[in-house]
């Protein structure tokens, strides 16, 4: 059963100062959950409507913890009830540094982009933030 | 600079006692800021190495009305795609050979859209030129008989010769593919004109609120009712006032009796086993820099009845409307959406879509709203762009 890993900060917040994902630069976000963060950044910036954008992605692990050998990003409208048109491609760059290419929210109003992963165990973590575009 | 005169235009709008006229809100600004500029400046394509080249444009336009290359010898890309018509047909489904299954749509402003047809099924413009010339139903020929009349044709062999720098050679398909790269160049010069609305956008661009204030109170009340109530800016968005993707709307999944049209589904199977897509050997961009969305869209069992949201822009010449060219008017698309039928909606579809009960008053104000997109008369429709 996924657990789900609600998204407790953003950057700036208490959790900012694992500094997870730094090399990510300035206007990074952070999400946090039982000592997992991912750190992402988009590309371009904001988020646009209607084009392509890439995400560079921090993926820290709590101790005790290895980093997952896949990272998993999907992102759906939950009011809409639908996801994006397009399925995003991960790549891992080493030392908990990802790259997806392909995504795109094609209509404005509320995302809820979703990373997911298996941790150590196997079991499947997931943190997710809700994100609105205009 | 130019972003910081636009914002301190709209700082200066929004400080303004009455920063906007009518209906509108000052939240709507930067939305409708995004409906432009207009013309935005073309956006090459790189797939298409012939793209931009005055000889090959010349040669696309020569092609483009050339029948000769239809299996009867009476069809050309003009025959459906007239200029009068915005390119279109005036028909509620194109007649080539055969009567086909959806609207023709109208060429203009194609260097910005990322699918081709209502279906999607080509990634890009050339590749979409090339479809109708082999289909059974619209020109009915072969990339062996396309090769073969630009060869023994002097006109278009002198033609090829222009545009590619050597004359047509002996392998079919990589003639034909030229031909379509040649039609391509010419249809991407097509740009739509200014409109009335695009002069009220600049007028809120630059805070001029005597300009803005011409633009007729029906249409202002009308684009309040698009940005607002409406919702039409969730799909209709950006300069091209659409999103470039797919929807339901709720119409009949019917062509004809017993056969049902798959619309964006059989849209993206046809394109990921095209040997003309953007990641197939004819692409001439070896770094596959445009190929984003080919990479990446994904088939869903949801995209069963969904068709492409097309521009608003110069609607006036191109009815019918509609994939299936089932509303012969706006008023009656406006009405589809004011009355729309809920079960006709796929279950597992968005949950996005709901009758908006539109009063009289407000069917008109959306019309007014909807005329204020085609070009004024000024700038005939479409024509090529001034490179």
């Amino acid at each position: 059963m996924t657990r789900l890993l609600l998204a407790a900060a953003l950057a700036g917040g208490a959790a900012s100062a694992w500094a997870c994902g730094e090399s990510l630069g300035a206007g990074r976000q952070t999400l946090t959950g039982e000592g997992w963060q991912v750190a992402w950044r988009a590309a371009p910036s904001p988020v646009p409507v209607g084009r392509h954008f890439a995400l560079d992605i921090a993926l820290c692990v709590p101790a005790g913890q290895a980093l997952p050998a896949a990272l998993r990003v999907d992102a759906t409208m939950p009011e809409h009830k639908h996801g994006m048109n397009y399925r995003p491609s991960v790549k891992a760059q080493g030392a908990g540094l990802y790259r997806a290419d392909g995504l795109m929210f094609h209509m404005p109003g509320r995302w809820e982009l979703v990373f997911e992963w298996r941790d150590a165990a196997g079991a499947p973590r997931r943190l997710a933030q809700l994100l609105t575009v205009q | 600079m130019k972003r910081l005169a636009a914002l301190l235009a709209t700082v200066a709008l929004l400080a303004a006692a009455e920063p906007l006229p009518s209906a509108l809100h000052d939240e709507d600004i930067p939305r409708i800021l995004a409906f432009g500029p207009w013309p935005p400046p073309p956006q090459p394509d790189p797939s298409n190495r012939v793209w931009g080249q005055p000889a090959a444009i010349a040669f696309g336009r020569q092609l483009f009305h050339e029948p000769a290359l239809s299996a009867n010898g009476r069809i050309a890309c003009a025959s459906c795609h007239q200029a009068a018509l915005g390119f279109s047909d005036g028909l509620p489904r194109g007649v080539g050979l055969a009567r086909g299954d959806r609207n023709t749509l109208a060429l203009h402003d194609l260097d910005l859209q990322r699918w081709f047809g209502w279906d999607g099924a080509n990634d890009n413009l050339w590749a979409q030129s090339l479809r109708p010339l082999l289909d059974a139903r619209e020109m009915g020929g072969s990339l062996a008989s396309v090769a073969r009349t630009v060869r023994d044709t002097p006109a278009l062999r002198q033609g090829y010769a222009d545009a590619f720098g050597q004359s047509p050679g002996p392998d079919d398909e990589r003639v034909a593919v030229d031909v379509a790269k040649a039609l391509a160049a010419w249809q991407a010069t097509l740009r739509s004109g200014r409109t009335p609305f695009d002069e009220f956008r600049d007028a809120v661009a630059r805070g001029d609120r005597d300009a803005a204030a011409r633009y007729p109170q029906a249409a202002q009340r009308g684009l309040a009712l698009y940005l607002g109530r409406g919702r039409c800016y969730t799909c209709h968005l950006g300069p091209s006032f659409s999103n470039g993707e797919f929807h339901d709307l709720g119409l009949p999944h019917f062509a004809e009796p017993g056969r049902v049209d798959p619309g964006r589904h059989g849209g993206i199977r046809k394109l990921q086993a095209s040997r003309y897509n953007l990641l197939g050997p004819f692409n001439d961009d070896p770094a596959r820099s445009t190929a984003t969305s080919t990479a990446h869209v994904a088939l869903e069992h949801r995209h069963y009845g969904e068709f492409k949201v097309p521009t608003l822009r110069n609607l006036r010449l191109s009815a019918p409307y509609f994939h299936d060219g089932s509303a012969a008017t706006l008023r009656e698309v406006l009405r589809h959406y004011s009355e729309l039928n809920e079960e006709r909606l796929h279950a597992d579809g968005e949950k996005l879509l709901l009758p908006l009960r539109l009063s009289p008053q407000e069917t008109e104000d959306l019309l007014a709203f909807l005329d204020s997109l085609n070009e004024t008369a000024t700038s005939p429709h479409p024509k090529e762009a001034r490179r």
